[in-house]
């Protein structure tokens, strides 16, 4: 049983400004096989971004990691950055959300890809800009397109270089968080396509992370639902959709607008919870409609409940009574 | 050409300021109530030809409008009157005193930015650490204090190791080349010290939050995950990014290295431009205090004018 | 430091936040550096008040040798008239601050009213305004201060006036950026739709919004304020008739107090500025940092993301 990638019980703290620490990830575990595509859904705030830069050390001075990340068996976190940083890019590459600038401004996109490709010796000179103008074409930019600063280009062709930055030293995971928030409909699904037919052609597995369902239904094989930092629910997307066995899927589900279903949105009332105190019970609770006795005084452990699915409800170990 | 309407606005306001400065200048000096600011001619221990010919030079009997088109032809011509002080042309203390002025000046600031820079490199590079609290108290203490009063501390300090006053050691009879620039610099040390310690904190300051403020940019994010060594990415990414913000702080303390410059020329007898505006006023010696002050504004714009073009050379994104 | 995490839930903007009028006396309470400086300023400030009162010595009163040396008496020594420097510093501190205090607000009022009627009326006005100030801004102030003092004659009033007329660019422009960002605000815009006039507005909402950084700018005027007053009477330009603490520097510069070895005549009066300078600095500084939401996370710094064994659930447990 040998998965590309196995995250094992990750815990994220950030310390606070006024003192106290903000619990960010509470014991989130992950695996991924190779060519596997895994979404991690959740609302803003619920730790999914923290978690994938956490598995890639690239967390900030006032984070404080525990866990394993075990890479084709090694554990990258071991000793933090020194042993993570060897795998970044060759290993493991992400791509940011379209309107960060995940770019350097100053220099141009050519130059940050042929970066890359030295950095980690794939290729130098005009090796690496024969190299680089192949990548541009994969992900369908003008080769000559390359010698321009980001800021020429549009959000979409932005992502697009991103992209293709990532892919430079032939990973085996790519990440992509947010990748087709802040970017027009008709680009989000240009780029998803995009993204598709390449980790089809590399064989990439690809962990998506989002907040947007519709692009995990189109994407993913798999799902992964955080809610307040851990996860609530996992299992194959469809399963996720049919039959989901925690009220925060359910809910998250229904939510979303579906063009041809005659269902009106529901959205969840209240807010998440804070993070920067120990919680009591069920995190969900408070704005769960089928929460009982049990929810406010323990907390639900992700546990089995079917054949590749797991969850974190008490509503699982009460037989008739799921969902 | 990218970019060239920028270049050309830029341009267009240096030229529209200085124009302001002259107007400025001669409303002072000219529109001031009583003559004894605004009768050029009224040169001590000149002839009465001398006083004669000035007042017609620059048109003193005529409308304050022809007055104006007047100082300026005559500007143009180099020629900005008389001393009162040394019955010297005006243009030609200028130009000495500016050629003294610069030297220790540059001096002095080129050292500022140098260590200026490193430190609030270190300091951003460290946040959060004693380091970081030391040298932001360190900086914020230089540039709390008084130039003069600095030039002053330095002056009891190192008093009998550096030399105190002037330019150069009038003792020093008939020197080589080689042993004038070493006396020249010898002199130069103190005032040019002075003026380094305190814009040094200034500096600090405003690399340390350039720095800052780049290092939170997700690019710097990017360069980390593609596997980049920190000092790899401060060097490459975030210091050329910093250059920015640093570049249009540095311009902006051009005001302030004039005002520290005449203070540190005064306390350190310097015979700059800083010093001869001091002289003026102490003397009343009006043309020479239009005219130093002219030279300044002008110096300032055109400085400002040379920092705005170097940004618009090391950032892409102007071209719009 | 800034908050880095916003409350889940609470989008800024959405409604006015509580009056921030209190912010001065936040910041000072809980950044160390804004409450040394407020302490230093706060002594500063009693001690040139009460100087009539508190003062060991007479003002003009020749109570030993020339620049007599320090002794228990008169720890801080004489000046070169035999006047006590601790008598000296107080009554000095007295008139700069009235000159730090009153030309940072004539440059608060110029530069808060161009600020405010750029920010708030946009266009035309703006542009014009923000041409005019940037005008101002190119033309260094100090040389500009020397030239107009010189010509003007030496007085308290000219003095301050002079200052106060070209320190106010700073506030005018930060003042007309944070007008921009409240104008556009939901309960401004709902107050125009319900037909509150320009003044109203104004006076209600923006007023209270931008007073926080209204008062940050201020605090970093005055001590440059100061800085150019001692900057001008060192140069001889002072009021002759009062004694400022840069006059006390001038004086002792000028009487040969370095070649007579008293060194108690200029280390103190500038160190006595130095620490007024430095305590408006870290108040007002302390003020922005609170104030500016873009001070964000390093992505880089020598530490690195801390690991911990593993563990459970909470840092506690094992």
């Amino acid at each position: 049983m040998s998965s590309l990638l196995e995250l094992e019980e990750l815990n994220v703290w950030f310390d606070l400004p006024r003192g106290g620490t903000l619990h960010a990830v509470q014991g989130v575990s992950l695996t991924l096989d190779r060519g596997e595509r895994l979404g991690l859904v959740g609302e803003s705030g619920s730790g999914k971004s923290t978690t994938v830069l956490g598995l890639l050390g690239l967390l900030p001075p006032t984070a404080t990691l525990s866990g394993r990340c075990l890479l084709n068996g090694v554990d990258i976190l071991a000793e933090g950055e020194e042993t993570v940083r060897p795998h970044r890019w060759v290993d493991l590459a992400i791509v940011f959300q379209g309107a960060m600038n995940a770019l350097n401004p100053v220099q141009t996109v050519s130059s940050q890809i042929v970066e890359a490709l030295e950095l980690h010796g794939l290729a130098t000179g005009r090796q690496a800009k024969a190299r680089v103008g192949e990548l541009l074409e994969s992900v369908g930019i003008p080769r000559d397109r390359g010698d321009r600063f980001p800021h020429e280009f549009s959000g979409g062709m932005r992502q697009r270089a991103a992209i293709a930055m990532a892919l430079a030293c032939n990973p085996s995971v790519l990440v992509a968080d947010e990748p087709t928030t802040a970017l027009d409909v008709m680009v989000q699904a240009q780029i998803l396509e995009l993204l598709d037919a390449l980790c089809r052609d590399f064989g990439l597995a690809l962990l998506l992370v989002t907040h947007d369902l519709p692009v995990v239904a189109q994407l993913c094989d798999r799902a992964a639902v955080m809610y307040a930092g851990e996860i609530v629910e996992q299992g194959p997307v469809e399963e996720l959709f049919h039959d989901p066995r925690h009220p925060y899927t359910r809910l998250l589900f229904a939510a979303t607008p579906d063009l041809y279903g005659e269902g009106v949105p529901v959205s969840i009332p209240g807010t998440p919870p804070r993070l920067d105190r120990t919680l009591e019970g069920c995190p969900f609770h408070t704005r769960c409609d089928r929460s009982f006795s049990r929810c406010k005084d323990e907390r639900p452990v992700l546990r089995e409940v079917a054949g590749g699915r797991s969850a974190a409800c008490h509503l699982n170990d009460v037989p008739a009574e799921v969902a | 050409m990218r970019g060239a309407d920028y270049v050309i606005k830029r341009v267009a306001f240096a030229v529209i300021t200085v124009f302001i400065a002259l107007v400025l200048n001669f409303a002072l000096f000219r529109l001031a109530p009583g003559s004894a600011v605004t009768n050029l001619s009224r040169v001590p221990h000149a002839t009465p030809e001398t006083k004669h010919a000035i007042a017609k030079q620059f048109g003193l009997d005529k409308s304050k409008g022809e007055q104006f088109v007047i100082y300026l032809k005559q500007l143009a011509r180099g020629n900005m009157g008389i001393s009162f002080e040394n019955s010297q042309p005006v243009s030609k203390n200028l130009r000495t005193a500016l050629s003294n002025t610069l030297p220790m000046v540059g001096l002095g600031t080129l050292f500022a930015i140098v260590f200026g820079t490193l430190t609030g490199v270190i300091a951003a590079w460290r946040r959060g650490t004693t380091t970081e609290h030391v040298t932001i108290a360190t900086a914020l203490g230089f540039y709390a204090m008084p130039t003069h009063w600095l030039a002053l501390m330095l002056v009891i300090i190192f008093a009998g190791v550096f030399p105190s006053g002037g330019m150069v050691d009038d003792f020093l009879i008939d020197p080589t080349w080689f042993q004038h620039v070493k006396d020249v610099l010898y002199h130069m040390t103190l005032p040019a010290s002075t003026l380094a310690l305190v814009l040094y904190g200034e500096y600090t300051l405003i690399v340390r939050s350039a720095m800052l403020e780049t290092l939170g940019e997700d690019y710097i994010l990017t360069a980390r995950a593609k596997g980049l060594k920190p000092r790899a990415i401060v060097r490459k990414h975030a210091l050329r990014n910093a250059l920015l913000p640093i570049t249009t702080l540095i311009a902006i303390s051009l005001g302030y290295i004039v005002a520290g410059s005449i203070l540190v020329e005064t306390v350190f007898s310097w015979p700059g431009i800083g010093r001869a505006v001091y002289q003026a006023v102490l003397q009343r010696d009006y043309p020479m205090l239009q005219g130093a002050f002219l030279v300044l504004v002008l110096s300032v714009v055109f400085f400002n004018l040379v920092a705005d073009l170097l940004y618009f050379k090391l950032d892409p994104r102007i071209a719009e | 430091m800034s908050l880095l995490l916003q409350e889940p839930g609470l989008l800024a903007g959405d409604r006015p936040a509580r009056s921030r009028t209190g912010l001065l006396w936040d910041v000072i309470k809980n950044q160390p550096s804004a409450t040394i400086g407020a302490v230093i300023l706060g002594i500063f400030i009693v001690l040139a008040v009460l100087a009539p009162v508190l003062a060991p010595y007479g003002l003009h009163e020749q109570v030993g040798p020339v620049y007599g040396h320090p002794s228990w008496a008169h720890p801080l020594g004489l000046d070169d008239g035999g006047i006590d420097m601790v008598t000296l510093l107080m009554w000095g501190a007295r008139i700069s601050l009235v000159v730090g205090f009153a030309a940072t607000f004539v440059s608060m009022v110029i530069g808060g009213t161009v600020g405010l009627v750029s920010g708030y009326f946009g266009g035309r006005t703006d542009t014009v305004l923000m041409r005019i100030t940037d005008y101002f801004l190119a033309i260094p102030d100090v040389p500009l201060m020397i030239v107009v003092a010189a010509i003007w004659g030496p007085s308290l009033f000219h003095i301050i006036v002079v200052i106060g007329v070209l320190l106010w660019t700073g506030t005018a422009r930060v003042v007309r950026a944070q007008v921009m960002s409240v104008r556009e605000r939901a309960y401004v815009k709902r107050a125009r739709s319900l037909g509150a006039g320009d003044l109203r507005i104004i006076l209600r909402h923006v007023l209270p919004q931008i007073s926080p950084i209204l008062i940050a700018s201020t605090v970093l005027t005055i001590a440059v304020a100061i800085f150019d007053e001692t900057a001008l009477a060192f140069l001889g330009l002072g009021d002759p008739s009062r004694i400022s603490l840069g006059k006390i520097i001038e004086n002792a510069f000028q009487r040969t107090a370095i070649s007579s070895g008293a060194w108690w005549a200029i280390v103190p009066p500038g160190a006595a500025v130095a620490l007024l300078i430095l305590s408006c600095s870290m108040i007002g500084r302390a003020m922005e940092d609170a104030l500016n939401p873009r001070l964000r996370v390093s992505h880089l710094s020598a530490k690195g993301f801390r690991l911990r064994p593993l563990v459970g659930r909470g840092p506690d447990a094992v």
